[in-house]
């Protein structure tokens, strides 16, 4: 796709734009969903479009080609010449980065064995019969796997080329109406996957959720699981965008250098993690994708910018281009000290949370939010588990972050339809966590 | 050309074993601009199209799509759906099938009187610029102000090997804004708030988006400087059709999900309390009914035929507090022994279509607004709502408050900050005394399905009295 990238790079520089970035994607994703027990639809998508990002004299614009006939390429250009001469400067726009850079090959990102997987329903059903044996009655689901390439080049001197693969399955087992667990598994490499293991864990907490009582309400020591706790650190990855803060939607706006965590919490964005299922060679610009530690035992240190919002705030980009907005690729939460066992004994009478979803803020700028938990709650009293439901967990997300007493020392990736930003987190421990329910 | 590749997919499927096919083709577009703190953003151009092929083969379901629309690919495309579909037959305890329908030939479209194609991007940020120069205008301290406008032409052509044929044109045009006040060292938020509707650009234009978003920021600095506590214990509530409208989305519209109920979403979205032989069951007071009808014209959730090619027509969810019908596509409208009645959709060319909702409404009753509050000793009056959440199963649900007024011996009184309805779906609807006689429409995005489909939705309709609701604060 490099000649193609070529093309629209001089024809955009014969007609007059500055800054030209040309992003190829040529992507085969196959997927197989599946509910009580039996598979409901198995697709496969095959796509080829350029992202194209122009600018002239600060007026900026952006596109994707889907139709990718020169011809078409030539009509999509000049339609970009016509709209952007009317238009209005974007008067903070400070540029692309300067090129070529050179690029290393993460580990753990593409593997062969996944290009050539030509039936991926064996994994399904290992995963449905693992559950199963652990007790569940109905298993539901999603299988991908992924065959992504990706040609960047830009005005800037850019070239550049990666190639990734990734398997995951996510996997939801029932005993019965109100009782549930949760597992998944997402991996870049054939060799890093575990269906079984996904649906064990699913299996193991619907059977430990059986006959869960009305929870209660007020505030409670909290263990919140890596799936539930990815769900928070997910949302909060697009707060760390610069740009979220500028347009009102991050309680870290103008909180650079405070205190933001308790001293337990480093939170870092890792674009270059191996087996990372966000992890990519280099962002939108062609800059090398790096580590970003984004709060340091508590305090906050830097946003995630592109070069433009850099150049803005006179620092370094963090290579998250996104050409308009920044974004993270993988957010890491470092694990702390203790192993899983020592974690659940600190808490005497508390709440393990396997699993959230549907979180909702009242004011972005605040952080004051609420998500429901979901598949097993359990009320902790004196080493023993009870199963509960129907609560909500209604705090504020700097509230938590800083009331985070312990961290698990084993970190899992998650990775699925609730969080779609990739997050490797521990179990952790979170004190005084408000807990409401339904007052009628 | 578009028609003869359609029919090829459709025969090539056949061919190949496939017991159903449909092929579909879609092209989206459009301009999206921004403004973010009075500076423009830019301008992003969509130009998107291709097609999707589904197909039934031996009881399984397979589904492919590609961008590239040649018979090459497409060819492609066919041989890979059935043979998902084969391989998937395999793991199924009964084959699918769908219900028997009548299909059409047809083609509609929405017509615009003002064609968004013939608005030049400067005059379509012009009405962003409004929306700052009026917010501006009422010395509201308001310094994070992110407005988007976004316009889109979708076109759709449907073919089936049962012989439905439907082309569409819908343009469809939205207005997006985020607001933060920021008054008395206190900070408020009107975040994500939307006009949209199915039409031109003139949509816009008459529903001036700038007096929402003046309403707004006023509301927000009132709440700030005369905002107290909200009233604690029993009270009665009075919802707005904006709170009314998220209210029927969630817990009513959601549940009556044919899919959600035979668990096909439990891994995501979840699955439903609602159970098929609570047809015919009491949910609500006798005053609640709640409508879910496609084809309001110029509505965000519009379109005539679902995209299984089923004519669109309003669905009677609960009438007069009674179950009374499930959304369902062909699949699930199979299972329950009915037709269907075409909540198919789905959001492109590369996406299954699935059961979802349009424009979902709690229907009109007979009283004023002065007379549902008027015998109100001590209540809340509910405006409008920022966060909103509901379980997987839709029985337990909150909304929370941004603009709130304290009623008091019948009258409106000071706002009253963040008032938490937090209930049962069966404690809200049977609370429901009284319903007001005129219906507003608010649109939304519904989220569902596995990669996500984000559907335009309108929600809204009457107000509506709730007797002796504890709230939260």
């Amino acid at each position: 796709m490099f000649e193609l990238n070529e093309f629209i790079l001089k024809r955009a520089e014969e007609l007059g734009f500055g800054d030209v970035v040309v992003l190829g994607y040529e992507t085969n994703r196959r997927q197989v969903r599946f509910a009580n027990n039996e598979i409901t639809v198995a697709k496969h998508w095959h796509e080829r479009k350029v992202e194209l990002f122009v600018e002239k004299d600060k007026r900026i614009a952006n596109t994707t080609i889907t139709e990718l006939s020169r011809e078409n390429i030539e009509r999509v250009l000049k339609t970009l010449k016509k709209n952007i001469e009317g238009l209005s400067p974007k008067e903070d726009y400070y540029g692309i980065a300067e090129g070529p850079f050179k690029y290393k090959d993460i580990p753990e990102t593409f593997d062969k064995a996944i290009v050539e997987l030509d039936e991926p329903n064996e994994y399904v059903e290992i995963a449905i019969n693992t559950a199963l044996s652990e007790g569940a009655k109905r298993v539901a689901g999603v299988l991908y796997t992924d065959h992504d390439r990706i040609y960047l080049t830009t005005s800037n001197g850019v070239e550049a080329f990666d190639e990734g693969t990734g398997i995951e399955i996510s996997v939801r087992a029932f005993v019965g109406d109100l009782e549930s667990g949760h597992g998944t598994c997402s991996a870049r490499v054939l060799k890093k996957f575990d269906p079984e293991l996904a649906g064990r864990k699913a299996g193991e907490i619907a059977h430990m959720a059986r006959n869960p009582e009305q929870g209660p309400e007020g505030r409670f020591d909290v263990i919140f699981d890596p799936l539930a706790f990815a769900n928070l650190l997910s949302y909060m990855g697009f707060m760390l965008s610069a740009y979220a803060a500028e347009a009102g939607f991050s309680f870290l706006a103008g909180k650079l250098g405070e205190k933001v965590a308790s001293e337990p919490v480093t939170i870092k964005d890792v674009g270059n993690l191996p087996n990372g299922y966000g992890t990519r060679k280099f962002d939108d610009e062609g800059v090398p994708t790096r580590e970003t530690t984004v709060i340091e035992n508590g305090t906050f240190r830097t946003f995630l910018l592109n070069t433009s919002l850099a150049r803005k705030y006179k620092t370094e980009t963090t290579a998250n281009a996104g050409l308009i907005m920044p974004r993270p690729w993988n957010i890491v939460l470092e694990p702390g000290d203790y192993s899983k066992a020592e974690l659940f004994s600190e808490v005497k009478r508390g709440i393990y949370i396997t699993n959230v979803w549907y979180t909702r803020f009242q004011n972005y700028v605040t952080g004051d939010f609420s998500t429901i938990p979901r598949d097993g709650i359990f009320l902790i009293e004196n080493g023993e588990f009870k199963p509960i439901r129907n609560i909500r967990v209604s705090d504020n997300l700097q509230r938590i972050l800083s009331n985070v007493i312990a961290i698990g020392n084993e970190p899992f990736q998650v990775h699925w339809w609730e969080v779609s930003r990739p997050v490797i987190t521990p179990y952790v421990l979170v004190k005084d966590v408000g807990i409401t329910r339904a007052t009628k | 050309m578009c028609m003869e590749l359609l029919e090829f997919a459709v025969e090539k499927a056949l061919e190949l074993g496939a017991n159903y096919a449909e092929a579909r083709f879609e092209e989206k577009t459009g301009t999206h601009l921004a403004i973010k703190n009075g500076s423009p953003e830019g301008i992003s151009i969509n130009a998107d199209r291709g097609m999707g092929i589904r197909v039934l083969v031996n009881g399984g379901m397979g589904f492919a799509s590609t961008n590239v629309l040649t018979k090459e690919s497409i060819s492609e495309a066919v041989k890979k759906a059935v043979k998902l579909a084969k391989a998937a037959s395999q793991v199924r305890n009964e084959p699918i099938r769908f219900s028997e329908e009548n299909f059409h030939r047809v083609s509609y479209k929405v017509k615009m009187k003002k064609d968004i194609r013939d608005v030049s991007p400067e005059e379509k940020l012009e009405l962003l610029r409004k929306i700052e120069e009026e917010v501006k205008a009422t010395g509201v301290n308001v310094p994070m102000r992110y407005l988007m406008y976004s316009d889109e032409l979708w076109k759709k052509e449907i073919v089936t090997s049962e012989g439905a044929y439907v082309k569409s044109k819908i343009p469809r045009v939205s207005v997006v804004y985020n607001l933060v006040v920021f008054e008395n060292g206190q900070m408020e938020q009107a975040p994500f708030v939307q006009r949209a509707f199915s039409g031109g650009f003139e949509l816009l234009e008459r529903d001036e988006p700038w007096n929402w978003a003046v309403k707004d920021v006023k509301a927000l600095r009132k709440l700030i400087a005369e905002g107290r506590k909200p009233p604690e214990g029993k009270v009665d509530l009075v919802i707005s059709p904006e709170v009314a409208g998220i209210a029927v989305h969630e817990s009513v519209g959601h549940p009556y999900e044919a899919d959600r109920i035979f668990g096909r979403e439990a891994a995501q979205a979840g699955e439903s309390f609602v159970k098929p032989d609570m047809l015919g069951e009491r949910i609500g007071s006798e005053v609640v009914t709640v409508i879910d009808d496609p084809t309001i014209p110029n509505s965000w959730g519009f379109y005539l035929y679902d995209d299984e090619g089923v004519k669109a027509r309003p669905r009677y969810l609960i009438r007069d507090g009674i179950i009374t019908e499930f959304l369902t596509n062909r699949e699930y409208a199979y299972k329950l022994g009915q037709h269907s009645n075409a909540a198919a959709r789905a959001i492109n060319y590369n996406r299954e279509p699935i059961v979802r909702m349009a424009n979902t409404y709690l229907a009109p009753g007979d009283y004023s607004f002065e007379e549902l509050i008027e015998d109100i000793k001590l209540g809340v009056y509910m405006v409008s709502f920022n966060e909103w959440n509901i379980d997987d199963r839709r029985y337990q649900q909150r909304y929370i408050g941004r603009e709130a007024y304290l009623i008091e011996n019948g009258e409106i009184k000071h706002p009253v900050k963040r008032p938490i309805l937090e209930i049962t779906t069966r404690a809200l609807w049977s609370s429901v005394d009284a319903v007001g006689k005129d219906v507003e429409f608010y649109p939304g995005t519904c989220g569902k399905g596995e990669p996500g489909q984000g559907v335009p939705v309108w929600m809204g309709g009457a107000h509506a009295r709730l007797r002796d609701i504890p709230l939260r604060y």
